[in-house]
């Protein structure tokens, strides 16, 4: 937005507009691209060691042609969207009870922060020998990341409800359950937004780690198994496809999300920075 | 993310821990179950004297506070300046924007696989992926940070007559930091994590190592002592480095959303 240059008029810029910031973007994307095809030859290591990027889009032509990329993007989008789903609606009940019920808030406060403090990976070894290796352990460390950023920012959202609009509905003879439907949860609905973006991210990187650990498929698995293989441009391929996957999200379905929203409303605050 | 503090009946809080306490203890007398799947309290007790009083505990405990600490310092001291550098130019800014948005997408975690083959198992490989995670956090947030001061102060400093590098010390610096210091818990709850995980995959000790390594003997007294360590110290370094940090600076500032 600022800069220490001053503005330039619009007909003496290269790229001008929009258009321009996509333009210099992908410039910047070709530079990284290119510094690195440049660097292989110098740095003189092996391709196990460290691959060129002409061996990556080999690797990753070679896993579409094997139908083994879309598998295991598929498994993963599965644990995650099921992680997630499950994640938010369980904080969403569980930030709602608590937010209206004082004592209920006062009791399980405490065991709900050291809860939150063991972070989900330190869970993932408990989990590994109770559920086995597979689905059933990656969806629940999903859970429990997405469930914590929920959780809070729903139980904010429930607090902050205005209380003219709670007793407007009471004084007109609303029931409890039309209380929570027409008042508390929409004014709850920015926070639970916040959460689940918050959630989102952590979870990402929960997936990538808990497939790292305990799966057989997904693009956890293809990094993580990458090196093993001695193919280590499967691995890059895995942390590309990661990157692209999460900008994606962030892009086309977190970003309306909460455009859709928030910020209609008017009520973004720090939305941006927490994510 | 707090709850605000309850004024009255703080015990009631207590009552979780004390039901989750007791169903451990009565669980293995009502249902039968393999012992290795859940050890009794005493287990777990017996195994945490043991490793405090031999100073294993305390070892992985610092070898762990350690490589967090040194990642972080690792990754600041490069992310601040190279932000700054980027950010001072809007079109460096736009160029780099997207790459940065997508490392950032992958740091962390995802690194491991190829820091164990650049530095094999151990500090090397931990610490790269901690400084990595917090770098590209730092690196954002630096130039978001920059990015967020408004026109109208550079137009004032400007025409009080300050030069570039009162520009920089007055203006562009604190700016920046205010954006580093709210982002700061973020980035460390990353930078935790990222310590976590990949002293699991690559480290050879650490709290992480010892948790994970206790799932091939399948010594759960282990994992769980593991857990709650890994719970407490986090509870600490929130309370007593954050929460610290935030209040002394932007905190005082009045800049604090909360």
């Amino acid at each position: 937005m600022t800069s220490l240059v001053l503005p330039v008029p619009p007909s003496r810029r290269l790229f001008a507009g929009r258009w321009g910031k996509v333009l210099r973007g992908a410039s910047g994307v070709l530079l990284l691209l290119a510094a690195w095809q440049v660097s292989v030859p110098l740095v003189g290591l092996s391709a196990y060691f460290y691959p060129a990027p002409s061996d990556v889009v080999a690797s990753f032509a070679d896993l579409m042609r094997k139908g083994i990329l879309p598998v295991y993007f598929a498994d993963s989008m599965v644990r995650y969207g099921a992680g997630l789903l499950a994640g938010a609606l369980l904080g969403v009940a569980m930030g709602v009870l608590i937010g209206l019920h004082r004592t209920v808030a006062i009791t399980l406060s405490p065991l709900l922060k050291f809860l939150f403090a063991i972070v989900e990976v330190a869970w993932i070894p408990i989990f590994v020998v109770w559920f086995g290796y597979g689905f059933k352990t990656i969806v629940l460390a999903l859970v429990y990341v997405v469930f914590f950023p929920v959780l809070y920012n729903t139980l904010l959202g429930v607090r902050t409800a205005p209380q003219i609009l709670v007793n407007a509905l009471r004084s007109l003879g609303a029931s409890r359950l039309q209380v929570l439907r027409y008042a508390i949860l929409p004014s709850a609905l920015p926070g639970i937004i916040t959460g689940l973006r918050v959630g989102a991210g952590f979870a990402f990187r929960g997936l990538v780690f808990a497939e790292i650990v305990a799966a057989k498929t997904g693009i956890g698995y293809l990094i993580f198994e990458g090196t093993q293989t001695q193919q280590t441009a499967r691995t890059i391929v895995g942390m590309i496809v990661m990157g692209l996957t999460w900008l994606a999200i962030d892009l086309c379905f977190l970003r309306p999300v909460e455009r859709a929203t928030i910020q209609r409303w008017g009520l973004t605050v720090d939305a941006e920075q927490r994510a | 993310m707090n709850i605000p503090p309850p004024k009255a009946a703080t015990w009631l809080g207590t009552l979780p821990f004390i039901l989750v306490i007791a169903a451990w203890w009565l669980l293995p007398r009502i249902v039968q179950y393999p012992a290795y799947m859940l050890p009794p309290i005493s287990a777990v007790l017996d195994f945490a004297w043991e490793s405090i009083r031999d100073g294993t505990l305390l070892k992985n405990v610092l070898w762990s506070l350690g490589r967090l600490f040194a990642g972080f310092v690792i990754g600041m001291a490069l992310a601040v300046p190279l932000g700054l550098a980027i950010a001072l130019n809007r079109h460096v800014a736009e160029t780099f924007r997207p790459v940065l948005s997508f490392l950032q997408a992958i740091a962390g975690i995802a690194w491991v696989p190829l820091t164990l083959i650049w530095f094999g198992i151990g500090n090397g490989s931990v610490i790269f992926v901690i400084a990595n995670t917090i770098f590209f956090a730092s690196l954002y947030n630096t130039v978001t940070g920059v990015q967020s001061i408004p026109t109208p102060l550079y137009r004032a400093v400007r025409s009080h007559g300050g030069s570039g590098f009162a520009l920089l010390t007055n203006l562009i610096l604190p700016g920046a930091l205010v954006q580093l210091l709210l982002g700061m818990r973020t980035s460390m709850a990353y930078g935790w994590r990222a310590l976590v995980a990949s002293e699991m995959i690559a480290g050879s000790n650490g709290l992480g190592f010892m948790t994970m390594e206790a799932v091939q003997w399948q010594r759960t007294d282990v994992i769980i002592l593991g857990m709650i360590v890994i719970g407490i110290l986090w509870m600490l370094l929130d309370r007593l480095v954050f929460t610290a940090i935030e209040r002394r600076t932007v905190g005082r500032w009045g800049l604090l959303q909360r």
